[in-house]
């Protein structure tokens, strides 16, 4: 007898419940906050007014800050694709000596926040830098002013920027399939198949890293307001912190808002199925290009550029801070503020991977009939400037009986994930791509239920990408400083906020000690779980 | 006179053989058909032609040069003026019919008219000629092999090689182009070296099969009566009770 012909789907109502609470969880954290800011932004006394961006616009300081912005994000988007490409093909598909380790090299400056390398230039340009010494006045004065406006700008956010770029490149290049570069080598020379064959054929992936960069330093913060260059988010910052003038604040955050709405719908209509067919090559083909007689002259290239923006950046910084006791003073004035971070940072990083695991689920097996909603809310979210997310907040949780919320640090959290949930998802989803539908379905038809397979099958099968999320989550949500600086409870600062309110009037030793304690905060636990897992995955082989 | 010579190849990966001590001759003008289970070292023997990988020990000659000898290639691929057809076409997505035939011309430095000709010659050759603009994925199956045999002949190689290029058509359209790839041969003088899994497939195509085994190494080698006449040997004898033989499913 078929009695379960007519018997509600109990597990496909389970899924659906779940994921639909996820997605209205993303929507309650996301996308109401930027509403109730457009919403406040439009209304003074009760009443609908556009006031605020008059005044902004009609002063031309508007014009000001977007060519500024624009300038920023423009010249950064340039200089890092004209590298970070090169860089990407040199260190993926050439036998250039330690390609690995300089792969994790440049990756340094992406994983802390970009105002330390902003820091560590200051110490070494600055007009009482160390490079000061030996240089004339007048030459430290040029450098120092040269430091202080779009050029500084653009050197700190290229060497923040330049791994999104390159990593992306070396990524891409994994997709394609080697078949079609072997078919170009049989008539012709590698240089030819580059150009012709691999980079047309990975261009998306590299616009992509672009885009990306172009949105990132559009948003950012630290930097501009370290080296005085006046963009909008500092112009946001600056009307909210230091002038609470809520509506001027809003006024310069809506045009980073509607340009990041733009590009990414422009992303979405030329990119999107691009870049989404981006699948692993198939293995065993891959071969490296021998540069022959140029590989010792790349090689120094290379080595050059890493010194020049990794090196020398986290030398400086350990020569201003070399004695002990300036650590143990740093300790002292801020080692509550580096707990916090940590602790938030773990906290946030845990609902990231699993906000982003079952929101990439969704995404991935279009579980709900608006996952591409989804996809576009979490990428939208990511790539708004800070400053915007956290005015989005204050407008919403700024009231009386929701200070449960905003009083403390639940706030930061909510930040953290309405920004990162993006990463997760993604690096979910691109696991997820590797592990045939047949493995549930498999589970399925033996009758698990869904939060089983989930449990049982999905999850241990995604681990690698679950670790991977959750190390970039803690990354990110340590280094984050945009939403935390217009969050953060009173008393419950994170390092980077420290550091940066320091930065006015505290002593360069002092700062230079925070700033190496940051960057160790960033890579200790990462080298911790990175060998780890390295060992297990030894083990495994075994 | 012959054109490509394996002397005693061996290729490894990770400790497993996927050649063994593989000598060979092949003639010109020849058809010379490798065929043999999956991972029987068919593609590795390719690849080694082509210059994709070098031979672990061992040497190999192409119109009686040594292109690769003992971990090292002398030759790169590009140098070595042999047509590839892959298993599964490598045709560059992002490029129409007649970008993907003029890319190999164009790094030769053959001139804008001279290339022209030669790419309307070889599209008429293959029934293309209304196809030029289209992409790729615009095209059938079977008008997909047609352009992947265009681009490896454009160049007019003096060697083709052809990695079971006809597996993943249906049983009519591959008899359909084994036919014009034989009269293509015909017309063009080519020497063939054809890799498939599929008797039928080998014997419509060969003037000579080379029977791998399971790890890399030659079998049987002969005319297409003599190795039709050694694998049913084979298969009846495998049958009978008390017999010891080795399997394969070529």
């Amino acid at each position: 007898m078929f009695v379960t012909a007519w018997a509600p789907d109990k597990h496909l109502m389970t899924r659906r419940f779940v994921l639909t609470s996820v997605a209205i969880l993303l929507v309650v954290i996301g996308l109401l906050p930027i509403l109730a800011m457009l919403a406040r932004s439009v209304v003074v006394d009760g009443h609908l007014s556009l006031a605020s961006c008059r005044g902004l616009f009609a002063s031309g300081r508007a014009w000001v800050l977007m060519k500024h912005s624009l300038a920023l994000s423009a010249l950064t988007t340039l200089l890092t694709t004209a590298i970070g490409l090169p860089l990407g093909v040199l260190l993926a598909k050439t036998d250039v000596p330690f390609r690995r380790l300089f792969a994790m090299l440049f990756t340094i400056p992406l994983l802390v926040p970009p105002y330390i390398t902003a820091v560590s230039w200051f110490d070494l340009l600055g007009r009482n830098g160390l490079l000061a010494r030996y240089l004339s006045p007048s030459l430290a004065g040029t450098l120092s002013t040269w430091l202080f406006g779009l050029p500084g700008c653009v050197l700190v956010l290229f060497s923040t920027f330049l791994p999104i770029v390159m990593l992306l490149t070396m990524i891409s290049l994994k997709t394609v399939n080697p078949r079609l570069e072997q078919a170009g080598r049989l008539v012709a020379g590698w240089f030819a198949v580059l150009k012709g064959i691999t980079i047309p054929l990975i261009f998306p992936g590299v616009l992509l890293a672009a885009m990306l960069v172009f949105l990132l330093t559009l948003g950012e913060f630290g930097v501009p307001a370290f080296l005085r260059y006046d963009v909008f988010p500092v112009e946001s910052f600056t009307q909210f912190s230091a002038f609470y003038n809520f509506g001027a604040a809003t006024a310069a955050a809506l045009p980073l808002a509607v340009i990041t709405f733009l590009i990414l719908a422009a992303e979405r209509f030329f990119l999107r199925k691009k870049t989404d067919q981006l699948q692993p090559a198939p293995d065993g083909e891959w071969s490296l290009i021998e540069l022959g007689s140029l590989r010792g002259a790349l090689f120094a290239l290379v080595s050059l550029l890493c010194l020049t923006i990794v090196i020398v950046p986290v030398l400086v910084l350990l020569l201003q801070s070399a004695a002990l006791s300036t650590y143990v003073e740093a300790l002292n004035r801020a080692g509550d503020s580096l707990l916090r971070s940590v602790v938030y940072a773990f906290i946030g990083a845990t609902l990231l991977t699993l906000v982003g695991f079952l929101s990439g689920y969704a995404i991935h097996i279009r579980a709900l009939s608006f996952w591409r909603s989804i996809d576009a809310l979490t990428i939208f979210l990511f790539a708004l400037p800070s400053t915007v997310t956290g005015i989005g907040l204050i407008s919403l949780w700024n009231r009386p009986w929701t200070g449960f919320i905003y009083a403390t640090p639940a706030i930061i959290i909510l930040g953290y994930l309405a920004k990162y949930t993006a990463l997760t998802s993604r690096i979910t989803i691109s696991m997820l791509t590797r592990i045939p539908p047949s493995m549930e379905e498999a589970a399925q038809i033996v009758g698990a239920g869904w939060v089983r397979r989930m449990g049982m099958i999905v999850a241990p099968l995604a681990k690698h990408g679950l670790i991977a999320g959750w190390l970039v989550g803690y990354i990110f949500c340590l280094r984050d400083m945009g939403i935390t600086m217009m969050v953060y409870p009173a008393g419950r600062e994170t390092l980077p906020v420290r550091i940066f309110t320091l930065m006015a009037n505290g002593p360069p030793q002092l700062i230079a000690a925070l700033c190496v304690v940051m960057i160790a905060a960033t890579l200790l636990p990462l080298g911790i779980l990175w060998a780890t897992f390295e060992t297990a995955m030894r083990g495994s082989d075994r | 006179m012959k054109v490509i010579a394996f002397r005693e190849v061996s290729k490894y990966y990770g400790g497993r053989v996927a050649v063994g001590d593989f000598s060979l001759e092949i003639e010109e003008g020849e058809r010379l058909v490798i065929l043999g289970p999956s991972g029987c070292g068919k593609t590795t023997l390719l690849r080694l032609v082509a210059g994709f990988i070098p031979p672990d020990s061992g040497s190999i000659m192409i119109g009686g040069e040594i292109v690769a000898a003992d971990g090292r290639i002398i030759k790169p691929p590009e140098e070595r003026g042999v047509g590839m057809v892959f298993q599964d076409l490598a045709l560059w997505p992002h490029l129409t019919v007649k970008e993907n035939l003029a890319f190999g011309l164009k790094a030769k430095g053959v001139p804008k008219r001279e290339r022209e000709e030669r790419i309307r010659e070889i599209v008429d050759l293959v029934q293309m000629g209304e196809y030029v603009q289209a992409k790729p994925a615009e095209l059938s199956g079977g008008q997909q092999q047609r352009v992947a045999l265009a681009r490896a002949l454009v160049l007019q190689p003096k060697v083709l090689l052809m990695d079971e290029p006809l597996s993943s058509l249906d049983l009519e359209l591959s008899v359909r182009l084994r036919g014009e790839v034989l009269k293509l041969q015909k017309d063009l003088g080519f020497t063939l070296l054809y890799v498939t899994h599929d008797r039928e497939e080998a014997f419509d195509i060969g003037t000579r099969v080379v029977v791998m085994t399971g790890n890399g190494r030659i079998e049987r080698i002969g005319s297409i009566e003599e190795v039709r006449a050694y694998l049913v040997a084979r298969t009846t004898a495998s049958k009978l009770p008390g017999q010891n033989l080795d399997e394969q499913s070529a």
